[in-house]
């Protein structure tokens, strides 16, 4: 019964995700939807998978996969977002106008 | 079938949105879904290799995972320089 609330509980919170992809206009918008199935989800397989087979080879590895995907989809989703704004705008830096908007904003 | 394969199953139908947005939007747009595509992957991937009792799709899933990093870091340079 654990196992199954873990696996249906990560699948559902993948699939809103994959909707949350569909429905968002913009690219940083939809990148946001790739961190659910990165952090939740597969922690909760791993977890679901250490319930089921105990300390073995199989938990190890699927805690391996779930650790480096916890630590390397952060940097691809920064790198993506930059590619994107440099695709944009031309450069990473903030352009002037963008800077005495936010000057405005805070005023 | 037990619930590890319906999962699995489940997660499969989450790659359509990824196929959507991969066929249909603008370029930086589709290294999103195909991000998103290869996580779902990998999740499926673990599940497939638990429901079957597959060690070696464990491994699978393990070298997807890292080599869908340096695959997207390979995709977001040419995008950022001449894509």
């Amino acid at each position: 019964m654990t196992i199954k609330i873990l696996l249906y509980a990560a699948a559902a919170i993948a699939l809103f995700s994959c909707v949350g992809l569909v429905i968002m206009k913009d690219v940083n918008e939809k990148l946001h939807y790739l961190s659910p199935p990165s952090t939740v989800s597969i922690f909760l397989i791993a977890i679901a998978i250490a319930v089921r087979e105990g300390w073995s080879e199989q938990t190890v590895k699927a805690f391996i996969c779930a650790i480096a995907i916890v630590l390397m989809n952060p940097v691809l989703t920064h790198a993506t977002a930059r590619a994107a704004r440099i695709r944009e705008f031309g450069q990473w830096v903030s352009q002037p106008h963008e800077r005495a908007e936010k000057r405005q904003a805070g005023d | 079938m037990n619930a590890w394969l319906v999962t699995a199953f489940v997660l499969m139908l989450g790659l359509i949105p990824c196929g959507i947005v991969c066929f249909t939007r603008d370029a930086p747009t589709r290294l999103v879904g195909l991000e998103s595509a290869s996580m779902l992957m990998v999740l499926i991937l673990l599940l497939l290799a638990e429901g079957y009792q597959r060690s070696f799709l464990f491994d699978l899933a393990l070298m997807l995972a890292l080599l869908s990093f340096g695959g997207g870091l390979v995709f977001v340079r040419f995008l950022e320089r001449w894509l």
